[in-house]
């Protein structure tokens, strides 16, 4: 679904933007259901898509059922934006790893989605790494799968590609590993809390950014305690 | 260690020709000390600091013994080049006689000590500057400390530095979160393993948990500086690699570090246009040959067994 017109692309970029804010309000607890109210627009319909699964970063993290409302507008969005078909074969790993995440939030919504039958090629820490940074939405309690046993393989490959990120000054991808790093709930290669210290203070500022810290320090509480 | 033939099949022919241009430059004039050089040189950095550095890369291949005839050939004959430019030895003791407080005079010196070279009144006199309490209250950054601590143990001083303390010192023996690194921090780490494992000959010189500190991270700091093609930094890396005893970074930064070496042997230090200037560029570049040289010869040299050879 790519989107060359400029103007239109800040209009959906700006529903992401609302979207997660408040996906992080429903987690801080400053706000209700993460759907609108009313019958979705199109480019909330496609932030609900590309959210996907951190639409319900708040009831996965606490327990709680999922948001009926939510999963009923994820639903819509996956219906208005279906999902690439055939599911990709592994050739391309770009577009396997957004089956990934079509699968999951298809699984969420209650919504049949195709399971890819492989997951990232592992085999070249610094693409895998990438793609696992595209696939953070899946870093959530309560999920598991292939994706997530490739990650408990691999928490030295997670640790590479952080520590590459925050070197090449990419910060998006650095905290979206780090929050891989942190749903492993286990010691990994790198000290994780000056890790998101730092992430704080380079943040760019965004929601989504401001949700994936929150979610990433959300893990590391759980697995503290 | 690693066995892959390619690996060092690179390693070879990447070290060998960065040999031989520093063979051939300094035959055709560079590198050369001003003739009215004295013990009070005005800029260290200019002739002096690089002569050491190619005694240095050639009193390795002349330890390690690996390399082939033509190589050891070459290698004996730009140390011995060298050893003649500090007018065999003189110029480092009238320097160090001089100036009691500088460490240069020593570290060169190892170098050529390890090759065999021997200069009885520089022997004696750093022997006297060992035991005085001056020479080991010296101010200098911790990764220095290293470097002075083994030039006295190749040189052969009565001198039994506490290599845990001055190791803790280092950036490297804090184990830092690995992306606080930056450039001149990776040039500070390289250093201290060359001086901890005295260029490879003692991978065990390196504490455990710095080892596998350097074996989770090498990888990322390869992949960095090579993808801004800082060739120097990344040749250093791989020398670290080799000295740790088990080498984790694999082929792809030899054949990129080798794609980027031109044909006559002339190593780049970084991605930068070479100045046409013969001159200039052996300025420029010198180091990074310097640097190929040893990254092949410790990784030929680790990967094969070879037992340095004692001066």
């Amino acid at each position: 679904m790519p989107v060359t017109d400029t103007a239109l692309r800040d209009v959906y970029a700006a529903a992401v933007e609302r979207m997660a804010g408040r996906a992080l309000d429903a987690l801080t607890g400053a706000g209700g259901a993460v759907a609108p109210a009313a019958p979705a627009s199109t480019p909330e319909l496609a932030a609900l898509r590309v959210l996907g699964p951190d639409l319900f970063a708040a009831q996965l993290l606490s327990g709680a059922p999922l948001e009926t409302a939510t999963t009923t507008a994820l639903g819509a969005a996956l219906r208005a934006f279906p999902p690439e078909t055939p599911t990709p074969d592994g050739t391309d790993q770009d577009a396997l790893a957004v089956a990934w995440l079509d699968h999951v939030s298809g699984f969420l919504a209650g919504v049949a989605v195709h399971q890819p039958e492989h997951v990232p090629d592992s085999s070249h820490w610094q693409r895998w790494s990438v793609r696992m940074a595209r696939l953070a939405p899946l870093a959530l309690p309560g999920l598991d799968g292939p994706v997530h046993r490739a990650a408990r393989r691999e928490p030295l490959a997670l640790a590479r590609g952080t520590v590459r990120a925050m070197l090449r000054r990419d910060h998006r991808t650095a905290l979206r590993l780090t929050r891989w790093l942190a749903w492993l709930g286990t010691p990994t290669p790198l000290e994780l809390p000056p890790l998101l210290d730092r992430l704080h203070l380079v943040g760019d500022g965004s929601n989504r950014t401001a949700l994936d810290l929150a979610i990433t320090q959300a893990l590391l509480t759980e697995h503290q305690r | 260690m690693t066995t892959d033939p390619r690996l060092l099949g690179i390693a070879q022919r990447l070290s060998s020709q960065a040999l031989h241009w520093l063979h051939r430059a300094h035959r055709n004039g560079h590198g050369t000390l001003p003739p009215d050089a004295t013990v009070d040189l005005s800029d260290p950095d200019t002739a002096y600091k690089p002569l050491g550095e190619a005694a240095l890369a050639a009193s390795l291949i002349l330890r390690d013994g690996v390399a082939g005839a033509h190589d050891l050939a070459a290698a004996g004959e730009l140390i011995e080049f060298c050893w003649h430019q500090l007018q065999s030895g003189n110029l480092l003791y009238e320097r160090q006689l001089r100036h009691p407080n500088l460490t240069d005079p020593l570290e060169m010196y190892a170098h050529f000590a390890r090759a065999g070279y021997r200069h009885r009144p520089l022997d004696e006199l750093l022997d006297s500057l060992t035991r005085l309490r001056a020479t080991h209250a010296a101010e200098m950054v911790p990764n220095r400390r290293l470097a002075v601590a083994n030039a006295r143990r190749v040189v052969g001083l009565d001198h039994r530095p506490d290599w845990a303390a001055l190791t803790a010192g280092t950036w490297l023996g804090a184990a830092p979160e690995p992306w606080s690194i930056d450039w001149s921090t990776g040039y500070a780490l390289t250093h201290t393993v060359f001086h901890l494992t005295d260029w490879g000959a003692r991978p065990e010189g390196l504490p455990g948990p710095l080892r596998t500190y350097l074996t989770d991270w090498l990888p990322v700091w390869a992949d960095i500086w090579l993808e801004i093609g800082q060739w120097d930094l990344v040749g250093e890396l791989l020398i670290v690699d080799s000295c740790t005893g088990a080498p984790v970074c694999g082929l792809d930064p030899w054949e990129r570090l080798a794609a980027a070496q031109h044909p006559d042997g002339l190593t780049p230090r970084d991605a930068e246009p070479v100045d046409p200037d013969p001159a200039q560029a052996f300025r420029d570049h010198e180091h990074t040959a310097v640097v190929a040289v040893i990254a092949g010869t410790v990784t030929l040299a680790r990967a094969l067994g070879a037992e340095p050879a004692l001066a």
